[in-house]
């Protein structure tokens, strides 16, 4: 097969040992790389028992057959482990370079599993690797672990660091690159932390053969020249390299998808005006900074010049400010984008941090914490400053609440209790993203489905079918009414069909935004074959996708996974709001619906994949 | 005369013009929340259109007819998040 080495790198921090290892085609045809690479890692080499912080936890870091084609989104890459937040199956994706240099290196995947007795980080060097002493930057946040380490290694390598809250276990820890991009969600920075693991420096001279070299560049031509004109065609406010995601404010609040307040209002015109795409480029000074071969370039470099928000670097996504700035109702967008930079440093999912201080700041309201638990912040909703400082103490795992937020809401409500519970909006120990069930049900259905990495917005993006207007067409997905939002004919489905399409789409390692500009399934289905040979068809790609998602499932069952916790959605869910264009909508159905996924997918009644279906995939061998 | 729209067989006259589908799904849309938010900030749907691959603008939408077997798609305006 082509545009594969055939080859991963095993790292073994606890004997301190490097080396290649050959894998077969096989490997590559049932689950391409990427997410697929990383749940096979699990599955062949973390029995059953292993836990999230037990060395034999394989963290695996993995291109897919898409990094060596210089395409316009295919600077995606993915790592997976067994994540401590939810403890099962996780994976997460981020872009910039790492993925290439990796590929560039001779290696389709690293593997890392051990834990060193000492701080260290990992220097391949194409076929040369060296496990060195981090002593030097463990403590430090993680951007200065990478300039750290590009000042001791030289600036060509490609880095990944943890800051403090990876080091110290938080739970919702992430792993960056190039100051710039995250794998965000699920915890896998606290893995790195568990294993002493700082940072991986990678650089690769080499290029992986593809199978059609002509054909990749008629593609690539193509879809530049569509993705391009296809921005230009639009009023500036919607163009992606002039705002981002930032887009997203304006375009939700019609639809009542924010999360605001902790998920109980339905609307926040001061977050709306100044979260408005047209004032965060003004007051951010966003300026577009693109990934590698990318023409879209949605991310923003952003400059505060003055005031206690100054900072230069990563502009908040949708996401982060979603979370950060309306479930809190912080409306300074300054002090949003700086706290987000900021967990940025410390090595924090801003997804959970702002549904973690949203559930404070409802536990602070509700009287069930007071000033002498938030080290005498007025943790009331909308106060930036002590959000701001909040996320000082998470990220640095502060003794008190600083130490219990790092937890996660599910543990953090258990410890505190008083009802806590019932605002931790959070599934499997994962807090939820950010958009809202009550906009479209289905993304209920795929907050309690999910088994790529837990409740995943970015796992199962089904919510788009109504709130990104993403369809798959190929698939079967077309035309979709407004009211079927919250209606439940279909949603299994189509739940099936996102699910899938996730998965296909990192583990080939493409970025979804690009689906966002007129790349279809058609195109990525092209892409694959011309750069690996395989000549699949849009089917095969479907059953690529549902392979994964039931080795997924298998690997969910091994760590631990009960039925029951797919019906243990938060409560918050039946809660409607009482105004908005999703006004008493609440997923009324969502048990029926759930055990309609389960058939839909070829599981039994207790939501196991069963034999048959394992032999329609292929997967008759890895049973257990 | 068939032509895909977003991969679904439809059938047209011989003859029909662009402009014609565009307005069809227009149509089609025009009810969509997201829509109606961007239409009522700048006055048009910024939905964009893509023949056998390719961005139609918006000057060329009525200059030419489609043909059996053309893939159209329409692309929403949203992206991201």
């Amino acid at each position: 097969m082509k545009s594969v080495w055939n080859k991963i790198l095993k790292v073994d921090l606890t004997n301190g040992t490097c080396g290649p290892e050959d894998l077969s085609d096989e490997v590559y045809e049932k689950f391409l790389g990427g997410a697929g690479m990383t749940a096979y890692m699990l599955w062949r080499e973390s029995p059953r028992g292993t836990t999230t912080f037990d060395p034999a936890n394989r963290l695996t870091f993995a291109p897919g057959p898409m990094q060596g084609i210089k395409q316009t989104g295919a600077a995606k890459w993915t790592a997976g482990a067994i994540s401590p937040s939810f403890h099962l199956n996780a994976d997460s994706a981020a872009t910039a370079s790492f993925g290439i240099e990796i590929k560039e290196a001779g290696y389709d995947a690293i593997v890392v599993h051990g834990r060193s007795d000492r701080p260290v980080y990992v220097v391949v060097d194409d076929d040369k690797v060296e496990i060195k002493d981090a002593n030097d930057i463990w403590g430090k946040n993680a951007y200065e672990a990478e300039d750290g380490i590009k000042e001791a290694e030289g600036d060509k390598f490609e880095c990944v660091t943890i800051g403090q809250a990876g080091e110290r276990l938080v739970r919702y820890a992430n792993i960056q690159t190039r100051k710039k991009s995250f794998l965000g969600r699920c915890g896998l920075g606290a893995v790195m932390g568990s294993k002493l693991l700082k940072g991986i420096a990678v650089r690769g001279s080499q290029s992986v053969s593809v199978h059609d070299p002509q054909e990749i560049d008629r593609i690539n031509k193509q879809i530049n020249k569509r993705l391009i004109e296809m921005d230009n065609e639009k009023e500036d406010w919607l163009q992606i390299k002039r705002v981002g995601t930032a887009m997203a404010t304006e375009l939700f609040a019609p639809q009542g998808n924010l999360p605001i307040k902790n998920y109980r209002l339905a609307d926040f015109p001061p977050g709306v005006k100044t979260h408005h795409a047209s004032n965060y480029v003004k007051e951010l000074n966003a300026k577009p900074w693109p990934c590698q071969y990318c023409v879209i370039q949605c991310h923003n470099l952003c400059e505060i010049k003055e005031g206690p928000y100054a900072y230069k670097g990563k502009g908040p996504e949708y996401e982060s400010f979603a979370m950060v700035g309306f479930n809190t109702m912080v409306d300074d967008v300054k002090a949003v984008a700086y706290a987000c930079e900021l967990a940025n440093l410390y090595s924090l999912d801003t997804i959970s941090l702002g549904v973690v201080i949203a559930w404070a700041m409802e536990s602070y309201e509700k009287g069930v914490i007071t000033k002498d638990d938030t080290y005498g912040l007025d943790l009331t909703w909308g106060n930036a400053e002590a959000m701001v400082e909040m996320v000082r103490k998470i990220g640095l795992r502060a003794d008190g609440l600083g130490y219990l937020l790092g937890e996660g809401c599910k543990i953090a409500s258990e410890r505190l209790g008083m009802g806590s519970e019932d605002w931790a909006v959070q599934m499997k120990g994962q807090e939820i993203a950010a958009h809202n069930w009550r906009a479209q049900y289905i993304s209920a259905l795929n907050y309690c489905t999910g088994v790529a990495s837990g409740p995943n917005h970015e796992r199962g993006n089904s919510q788009h079918i109504w709130v990104g207007h993403i369809k798959l067409p190929e698939w079967g997905i077309d035309e979709v009414e407004n009211e079927e939002r919250w209606s439940w004919e279909n949603a299994a489905d189509r739940n099936a069909k996102f699910h899938d399409y996730c998965n296909v789409i990192n583990s080939a390692c493409h970025c979804k935004f690009m689906e966002f500009r007129g790349y279809t399934l058609t195109d990525l289905c092209n892409t694959i074959n011309a750069a690996t040979g395989m000549g699949w068809s849009l089917e095969d790609l479907r059953l690529c996708g549902d392979r994964i998602t039931q080795l997924q499932k298998l690997l969910n069952i091994r760590y631990g996974w009960k039925k029951a916790d797919d019906f243990n959605f938060p409560k918050r869910f039946m809660e409607p709001v009482d105004s908005g264009p999703a006004a008493n909508r609440v997923p009324v159905g969502l048990e029926d619906a759930i055990m309609d996924y389960y058939r839909e997918r070829g599981w039994d009644e207790e939501g196991k994949p069963t034999m048959a279906k394992l032999k329609e995939v292929g997967l008759e061998d890895f049973a257990e | 005369m068939k032509a895909f729209i977003n991969c679904k067989a439809k059938e047209f006259k011989e003859g029909t013009r662009f402009i014609e589908v565009v307005k069809l799904i227009r149509e089609a849309k025009k009810d969509e929340p997201m829509i109606q938010t961007i239409v009522k900030k700048t006055g048009k749907d910024n939905i964009v259109f893509v023949l056998n691959g390719r961005v139609v603008k918006t000057h060329e939408y009525e200059s030419f007819e489609i043909k059996e077997g053309d893939d159209i798609r329409w692309v929403h305006p949203y992206f991201g998040g």
